[in-house]
Parts: C-alpha cells; sequence; structure tokens
C-alpha cells in the first residue's frame, strides 16, 4: 500500500517538476540561512559562517538532483529525454531516416505479411475443440488417381471396431447439389454427414443446431447446416435463413443452423447435409458395397493414444481386410492407409510453397537489416565527433549506448508501423494466393500473435544495431577525448564488418534472384505446355441437367436429358460465328471424377503389376473436332454409334499404349472391369477401339497426361454434359449468348465453368505466376537494397580516403588508375558475394524441387543468367563512386587536410 | 555523503521519524540539528542525503508537509508526523528491537562453553 502509494506520487512528480523545484529551492536555502545564523551565533564571522554551511550542506545542486531522482521516475524521465533527442537527431538527418525507416519497413512488411499467412494456414491451432487431437485418414493406392480413393461404408465399420486407439470416427461423403435459388440454379458443394459428425469433429453451431444421431436414418426429414463462408457469401450473414427451407435436388431441406467457422479437407464445403437427401446413400449398395468408396474420414485421437499407434492399429485392421476380401484389394495397387494430423492433412498443398515465401521473406529482412547496419555504421563514424563532445560532457558509455539504442528502436518502430501499412495491403493479395492451396485461407489475419511477431522482429533488429557500433569501454572515452579526434575513421575493423555486410547482401540477393529464376523458367515453361488441343478459341461450358439421384432412380430422365442437350447444341451451332458444337462430359482440359479399372482382351497382368485404370469421358462425333484434339489413329466417333449399335470407344494416347504397347488397338476389345461396377450404371461389356486421340492436359498443365477411355455420349447415361464451342473468332464474346440459350432450355440446371481454353490455361498457369512474380519481387527489391549498399559502402570509403586518394594523385596516379582502384574494391567484393551465394543457391535449390516444373533445380542456364545479371547491377553500383574518386580534386583535398 | 558515518536510507527515516515524534512538526534544519545531535556529532547529514528521505516519507504518507513560520520567525518547511507515519514507527521499531536482540545474542556471550 505503502509503495503504491509512493509510486503514484512518483509519477505526479513527473509532471509537478517546475513547481517542486522552486519549492525545494526555497526549503533549501531557508536551511542554509538557518545554519549560517547558527554558525554566526556561534561565534564565525559571516563569511566563515557561510563557507562552512556551505561545506556542510554538500553541494545544493548535488542535492537538488537527488531530490528530483526521488521526486518522479528517473528512468522514465531518461527515457523521454533520450527519445526527445534521438527524435531531434533522426529530424537532423532526414536523408538517412528515410532510407532506414523505408529499408526496414519493405523488410518488416513482407515478413509480417508472409508471416501472417504462415501462422495462419500452417500454425495456428484449428478451430475445431481439441483440434490437434483430430487426425485425417488417407486411404491410398498406386496408379493414377490413386493418392486418395476414400473408404467405403463397411471398411470404416471396421476401422471403428478394431482401433481403439481412435476414440471416434467422423465420416462425410463429399457430394454435390442443385440448389433451386431464386435467381436461377446453382451448383452446392455438400458434405452428406451422419449425426454424430459434428460431436467427434469438435464443432459447435454459431446459430441454430447441427446434426445429432436422430437425424440418421431413412424416414427422417432432409436438414442442412450452412458453412460459415457460404453462410456469409451466400446469404450475406442473414440469422435469418435458419429455420427456412431451401430446394436442393427437388426436395425441400430446413436449414437448422450454422456451423462455426472451420476449414474442410481436402475441399471447401457450402453446407453438410443428412444422407436422407441421397437414397444411394442409404441403399444396401453403399451399405454393404465395399469397394463402393466414397467417405471421407477424420478421427478423434483416443486421451493417450499417438499417431504413430493409431497408425499401427490402423496399418493392422487394413491387413486384416485385405487377407478377408482378396477382391476388394488388387495386390497390385498397394492399398494402404496413412493417418496424418489434420492440421497437417489442411496445411499440405500449401506448406512448400509457404515456407518458400517465408524464406524468401526472411532474405528480404537480412538484406534489408545488413543495409541499415551499413548505413548506421556510416553514421556512426559521421557522429564519433559528437559522441566524443558528449562523453567530455560526462555521459557515460551506458549512457551512451541507451542513446543509441532509444534511437534505433525509433528508426525500428517507425519502420515496423509503415511495415505492417504494407502487410496490410499485402495479406489480400496473398489471401488470394492461399486459397488455391488452402482451406484455411479464411483464417489469416493480422492478429496479435502476427503483430507480437512484428515488434520481435523490429526489437532484434534495434538490439542488433545498437551493438554494431563500437564505444569505447567504461573509462576508455579518455584517450577519444585525448587524441581530439574529430574523425577516428577507417579502423579496419569496422571497415571489415561493413565490408562483410556487403558480401552479404550481394549473396543473399544472389540466392533470391536463383529462386525467382527457377520459378520464372518453371511458370514460362508451364505456359509453353500444349494443352493437346489444337486451338485456345474454344468456349466450354458444363451443364448438368440431372443430378446423380435423378439419373439413378428414374429411367426415363435419361433420354429426356439427352434430347435437351442435344438441342442446346443445334441452338448453339446457330448462333452467328459459331463453327463448330461438340456434346461431352466432362469438357476438355477439366479432370474426370470417374476413374475405373479396364482390362484389354487377352491381355494379362504381370505378377504385382496394377490392375490399369483410366478416366471416363464421353463424347458425341463432332467434340473431337470442336475442341481440336487430333485423333491420331482410326476415326471419331459416328452418329451411328448409338445405345442399340455396337458398343465402342476411343482410347488417349496414353490408355492405348498402356494397353496396347506396340500394337494397334483399333479393332481390339477393352472393357471396364472392376467389383466397384456394381454400383455403379456402366456396365463391364466388352468394347470395341475404333479410334486413338491426342492426350490432352486434363489434370493441369504439369501433370502427367492420365489414361482416358472415351465412351460415345449416346452410349453412356447423360451423368454430367458439357458443351465445347468453336467459334471463327472472339469465342469469349459469345458467352452471354450460349448461356442464355442454355439457361432457355434447361432453366433448373446449373451452368458452370463457362470458360475459353485459354482462360482454362491461364487458371493453370496463375499459381505459378503469382509465386514467380512475388519471389522476383523480392529478389529485386534485394538486388536494389544491395546495389545502393555497395554504392554506398565504397561512396564512404572514397570519401575516406580522400586524403589519400590525393597524395596518389600528386604523386602521379592518374584518374583511371584512382577509378580502378576503387572499382577493384568494389569488385572484390561483388566477386566474393557472387561465389557465395551461387553456392548457397546450388545447395539451396533442391529444397524448391517440388515446385519447379520443366526447369532442373541446378538449371545453368538459370544460375549464369542470374550471376550475370547481378555482376552488371554490382558493376554499376561500384562505378558511380569510382568515378567519383577519380574526379577528386588533388590540389583541394592537400590544402583541406 | 557523511564522511563520519554513512547514513543507511532505512534507518535514516527511523531516525526522522522518532525525531518528529519527539519534537512535534520541525524544518529541515531542526531535524538534521537533532539527528547530528543525538549522534553525538557521529552522523553527519547532508542535504542531498536528507531531503530525498524526506521527500520519500512524504510520497509514502507517513509525513505531511506546510510552509510556517520559524521560532526565530523565519519562513520555513514544517514536516509532521501522520497517523500512518506513527504506526510506521511503531513497526519499525519493533523490527529493529528484534534485530538488535537476535544479533545481540549471537554477539555477546562469546565463549559460553568450551
Amino acid at each position: 500500500m505503502r509503495r503504491v502509494r509512493a509510486l503514484l506520487a512518483r509519477i505526479a512528480g513527473i509532471f509537478t517538476r517546475h513547481r517542486a523545484d522552486d519549492d525545494l529551492r526555497d526549503e533549501l536555502q531557508a536551511h542554509l540561512d538557518m545554519e549560517i545564523a547558527e554558525n554566526i551565533r556561534r561565534g564565525m564571522d559571516p563569511v566563515a559562517a557561510r563557507r562552512q554551511a556551505l561545506l556542510a550542506s554538500g553541494g545544493l545542486t548535488q542535492a537538488v538532483e537527488a531530490v528530483r531522482d526521488q521526486r518522479g521516475l528517473p528512468w522514465i524521465e531518461h527515457v523521454a529525454a533520450d527519445v526527445r533527442y534521438a527524435l531531434r537527431a533522426l529530424r537532423r538527418s532526414p536523408a538517412f531516416t528515410t532510407v532506414v525507416v523505408i529499408t526496414l519497413a519493405l523488410g518488416i512488411g513482407a515478413n509480417t505479411a508472409i508471416f501472417s499467412v504462415v501462422h495462419g494456414v500452417l500454425l495456428k491451432p484449428l478451430p475445431h475443440q481439441g483440434g490437434d487431437r483430430l487426425v485425417y485418414l488417407r486411404h491410398s493406392a498406386d496408379g493414377p488417381g490413386g493418392e486418395n480413393v476414400l473408404f467405403s461404408v463397411p471398411e470404416v465399420r471396421d476401422l471403428r471396431g478394431g482401433a481403439p486407439s481412435l476414440a471416434g470416427i467422423a465420416e462425410y461423403c463429399p457430394w454435390t447439389v442443385t440448389y433451386q435459388a431464386n435467381e436461377g440454379a446453382v451448383r452446392i458443394d455438400v458434405g452428406l454427414v451422419t449425426g454424430n459428425f459434428f460431436e467427434i469433429m469438435g464443432l459447435s453451431p454459431l446459430l441454430g443446431r447441427l446434426t445429432r444421431p436422430s437425424d440418421d436414418g431413412p424416414g427422417v426429414p432432409p436438414v442442412m447446416v450452412l458453412t460459415h463462408e457460404y453462410w456469409t457469401k451466400r446469404f450475406g450473414g442473414d440469422s435469418g435463413v435458419v429455420g427456412t427451407q431451401l430446394l436442393l435436388d427437388g426436395s425441400s431441406v430446413t436449414v437448422i443452423g450454422i456451423l462455426q467457422p472451420a476449414p474442410f479437407f481436402p475441399n471447401r464445403m457450402d453446407a453438410l447435409l443428412n444422407m436422407v437427401i441421397s437414397p444411394h446413400h442409404l441403399s444396401a449398395l453403399m451399405v454393404e458395397g465395399r469397394t463402393h468408396r466414397m467417405t471421407e474420414v477424420v478421427a478423434r485421437l483416443a486421451p493417450g493414444a499417438g499417431v504413430e499407434q493409431a497408425e499401427t492399429e490402423v496399418a493392422a485392421v487394413h491387413a486384416r481386410m485385405q487377407s478377408d476380401f482378396t477382391e476388394a484389394y488388387d495386390p497390385g495397387s498397394h492399398y494402404r492407409v496413412a493417418v496424418i494430423p489434420f492440421k497437417e492433412a489442411l496445411g499440405e498443398r500449401a506448406r512448400l510453397t509457404l515456407w518458400l515465401l517465408m524464406g524468401a521473406a526472411a532474405f528480404v529482412m537480412i538484406i534489408s537489416a545488413a543495409s541499415v547496419a551499413n548505413l548506421t555504421l556510416m553514421r556512426g563514424v559521421r557522429r564519433e565527433h559528437e559522441l566524443v563532445v558528449r562523453a567530455a560532457l560526462g555521459a557515460g558509455v551506458r549512457r551512451l549506448r541507451r542513446l543509441l539504442l532509444v534511437e534505433n528502436l525509433l528508426l525500428a518502430f517507425l519502420g515496423a508501423v509503415l511495415g505492417v501499412v504494407i502487410a496490410v495491403g499485402g495479406v489480400g493479395l496473398l489471401t488470394s494466393l492461399a486459397e488455391r492451396y488452402s482451406p484455411r485461407a479464411s483464417e489469416i489475419r493480422l492478429d496479435a500473435i502476427v503483430l507480437g511477431f512484428t515488434v520481435a522482429l523490429a526489437g532484434s533488429v534495434a538490439l542488433l544495431l545498437s551493438f554494431l557500433a563500437s564505444l569505447p569501454k567504461e573509462g576508455g572515452f579518455a584517450s577519444w577525448i585525448l587524441a581530439g579526434a574529430h574523425r577516428l575513421t577507417a579502423r579496419l575493423g569496422r571497415h571489415r564488418l561493413q565490408r562483410g555486410l556487403v558480401v552479404v547482401q550481394v549473396a543473399v540477393s544472389v540466392v533470391l534472384l536463383a529462386g525467382a529464376g527457377l520459378l520464372t523458367r518453371t511458370m514460362m515453361r508451364l505456359a509453353d505446355v500444349s494443352t493437346g488441343l489444337r486451338t485456345e478459341e474454344v468456349l466450354t461450358l458444363q451443364v448438368s441437367i440431372l443430378t446423380p439421384t435423378q439419373l439413378l432412380s428414374d429411367p426415363g430422365a435419361d433420354a429426356w436429358a439427352k434430347e435437351r442437350y442435344d438441342r442446346m447444341r443445334d441452338e448453339v451451332a446457330a448462333l452467328p460465328g459459331v463453327v463448330d458444337v461438340g456434346l461431352g462430359s466432362p469438357t476438355p482440359l477439366r479432370s474426370s471424377f470417374v476413374q475405373l479399372d479396364v482390362k484389354a482382351e487377352g491381355g494379362v497382368l504381370a505378377a504385382g503389376e496394377a490392375t490399369p485404370r483410366a478416366e471416363l469421358r464421353t463424347a458425341n462425333p463432332d467434340f473431337f473436332r470442336a475442341a481440336g484434339i487430333p485423333i491420331l489413329e482410326g476415326r471419331p466417333f459416328a452418329t451411328t454409334d448409338q445405345w442399340d449399335a455396337g458398343m465402342v470407344v476411343i482410347l488417349n494416347q496414353t490408355l492405348a499404349d498402356r494397353l496396347f504397347p506396340g500394337e494397334d488397338p483399333l479393332g481390339k476389345r477393352v472393357a471396364w472391369t472392376g467389383d466397384v461396377l456394381r454400383f455403379t450404371p456402366i456396365s463391364g461389356e466388352w468394347r470395341t477401339v475404333v479410334g486413338v486421340a491426342g492426350n490432352t492436359q486434363d489434370g493441369g498443365l504439369d501433370a502427367e497426361p492420365r489414361p482416358v477411355m472415351f465412351m460415345p455420349f449416346a452410349q453412356m447415361l447423360a451423368i454430367g454434359g458439357g458443351l465445347v464451342i468453336r467459334a471463327d473468332s472472339n469465342v469469349a464474346g459469345l458467352k452471354t449468348a450460349v448461356t442464355r440459350v442454355v439457361r432457355r432450355i434447361a432453366p433448373a440446371a446449373p451452368i458452370e465453368n463457362v470458360m475459353t481454353v485459354a482462360q482454362i490455361k491461364d487458371q493453370s498457369v496463375a499459381p505459378r505466376r503469382l509465386n514467380a512474380a512475388l519471389i522476383a519481387s523480392f529478389g529485386g527489391l534485394a538486388v536494389v537494397i544491395a546495389a545502393v549498399g555497395i554504392a554506398g559502402v565504397l561512396a564512404f570509403s572514397v570519401s575516406a580516403r580522400t586524403g589519400e586518394i590525393g597524395i596518389r594523385m600528386s604523386l602521379g596516379a592518374d584518374r583511371g588508375r584512382v577509378q580502378r582502384m576503387i572499382l577493384r574494391e568494389g569488385g572484390g567484393l561483388l566477386a566474393v558475394g557472387l561465389v557465395l551465394g551461387v553456392a548457397g543457391s546450388l545447395l539451396g535449390a533442391g529444397l524448391i524441387r517440388g515446385l519447379l516444373f520443366g526447369v532442373a533445380p541446378h538449371d545453368p542456364a538459370t544460375f549464369i543468367g542470374v550471376a550475370v545479371l547481378m555482376a552488371a547491377i554490382g558493376i554499376v553500383a561500384c562505378w558511380i563512386p569510382a568515378h567519383r574518386a577519380a574526379r577528386i580534386d588533388p590540389a583541394i583535398t592537400m590544402r583541406s587536410q | 555523503m557523511a564522511k563520519k558515518s554513512d547514513v543507511k536510507q532505512g534507518t535514516l527515516a527511523l531516525m526522522i521519524l522518532g525525531t518528529l515524534e519527539v519534537l512535534g512538526p520541525l524544518h529541515g534544519y531542526g531535524i538534521a540539528r537533532r539527528i547530528e545531535e543525538t549522534s553525538k556529532n557521529r552522523l553527519k547529514l547532508n542535504y542531498g542525503t536528507l531531503y530525498p528521505a524526506l521527500l520519500k516519507l512524504e510520497q509514502e504518507g507517513c509525513v505531511t508537509t506546510e510552509w510556517r513560520r520559524s521560532e526565530n520567525n523565519r519562513r520555513a518547511k514544517f514536516y509532521a508526523l501522520t497517523a500512518a507515519g506513527r504506526k510506521q514507527l511503531a513497526r519499525e521499531a519493533r523490527e529493529w528491537h528484534a534485530t538488535a536482540d537476535l544479533i545481540a545474542a549471537f554477539l555477546a556471550p562469546r565463549r559460553e562453553s568450551p
């Protein structure tokens, strides 16, 4: 209590200083007067009495100082004085301050922005209750499309019974439904979930309720929970939507609640529904079919259980499944289950890119800190005179050190503030980048932890800078003062530090440039990849007239839908400028979700060889011509290839090579195969190969072409449909007219992905372009800072050596020789930096192998290009101060010495 | 600093409070004289020691101050003990006695048993 009171009094004391000082002086004077009077009373003469009293007082000024220290909080007052002083000093050198603040702001801004993404997407704890106990189970197999084959209901049942370290298993089936909104039909991505899903995931409702076990099974009303993202995007966060009914796939579904914000894997979800919306999911086929794998699985670890233990148990269950049901697990495909912490699974696509960006940002920070350090060192030399004067006036080394620290903290703080402003701008751009890689992009924000990171960064830079300045040891100032030095320049040790910093800047710039070069080449290579289509003047769109449920439950639906597709084709073909219209699904350059095992008649698999798998695509006779996909052998489909005619297929080149290596596939017979056919409307009868089509880059420009088997649009149920439209020019201009036609013929069908081939291609290249652009801008920034750094250090060296150069010139050195001398000094630094940078990049390039395409990590062209570019910029940076040195006039220099 | 003997901050506060209790409200000079006399001039207080201590006591609420005329009709700042100051004095005196007794117990019978 007493302490608190005293502290408050002292804080108040800071503000009442002047009045209190007057009061104190009066009091001390009174004391002195009384003492003098007493001395006189004792018989001293007035002069002696006064002298004696003053001696006894111990010094009035010292007393005032001592009382002042007791009155306020001297520490705070000193700091305030330091801040005032530092502000004054910085204002006196505006150029220095501006350059330092901007340089720091760029580094701090880049780091803050990218750290906010890394933190939001990779590091932050999941929003799920106990999210660190959630694990994602990935079922995978060899071969195309085998990365994630999902689980079937019987498999989930086995896992549930056999792995005690999994306390609960949440399942969700990704599914799309057609939502009949007021303004037209849209497709939404939903998850069909069981009643315990949210409890196991640890998710709570924001509004309303979530599904519960009573929502399971047939004969219950369909209900849906909107994800926070979709609710905000589609309904503007209107709480009135809870309790209303939406028309999904023709049934009324009640919105029972809004889910808290939470990421889904592998893709975003718009809503979560109970199973009753899809009779298929409740059918015996689904519930009993071991190969009918449509379910994603996230499990919660039991208390005390670890990921490794769970993985061991799951592997044991899986091994038992494989031996009990050999027909469901083709041994050649090596089915396996991985148990991955859910947070890692959510971050896996983003991880490499983000750490690369974080690394690049860290490099920018190193360069900007090195550059600022150099500037500070140079300024420090110019300030030595001032420091000596302050020391002579009684400032101790500690006080000076504190003063420098305050100054640097102030600079770093200003840099941080500006950096955060830059980061605020950058986060928007980075979020749109992260959205391509991570379902957690909406969690990116500049929160307290990110700002804490910023403050820590700025603080460490300030500390670093303060301890770079070389002050003498306590008491060592005497020698400085005695030396009367007003320029203690060119002390070798410090100079070496400056040169070292320049070398670091050059080396780090080279590393960043090399990274930028490799990524730019990747992007260019990717843009050069042929899509497999002969032209980009092609417009594609997808329109699903039937939902899977309608298709599976209504026998007449298929013919009805095909009639509409044909009408669309005819009417679009009649539009002006349209050359060809094809029908098929999926449209070119989009991957197919249907991948099935295939076999060739008479073909025998080698022992342990995986059963070949192919994507199923449909096409009508004009499809290949409209899309510009070449028919390499045989013929395209004909109008006669109908249900009642012989079953025919066209293979793409990859599948033809896989099934019939070295043979002519035409006339051979192939069939879909595998247990899973039982759950599909696709028959396993033999089909005759009538043609071979060229490969197309359906899985993205950087993916290997997948094996594809085309079936005639007329010989397959209309599980989806799309139009492929070729025009003589400006195909993008047809979008509105085509959409209008489609909307009129199928008003209830959602229209998706209305894009030209050029746009699809661009979409595939875009993330890489953004990557390359970001790293390249970091590289560019680094090079500029480094070039300014070299020029600055050389200019400083020239000004420190003015006298020496003057002497050299007066002794006969000509201008060229002086210029060469300075160039040599800079060139040496540049060369060392280049060598270190190239060596470092060669070592580090392997780390980003996964982000490269068509370029080796040690691509010689890139490295040579980067080295030449850096050398050229560096030489220009050296040339400016060298030129200045050569123009030194010896006469003037000698006189001023 | 006093040459003869350094005064510890804590003990000086105790001496000041003791002086004010005995003599009533008093100015800085009077306090200094009294402490020096009581110590038989073994303690010498300079201003830089005395006045920060007085200020500290004021900040802690142990004393109040008032400008008044002194006995010699001079204007001086008088320090007076508050209730809190009296309590503080009592507590510190008790602690001091306890400590002194304790130390005395260790120092006095130097060799009691062989």
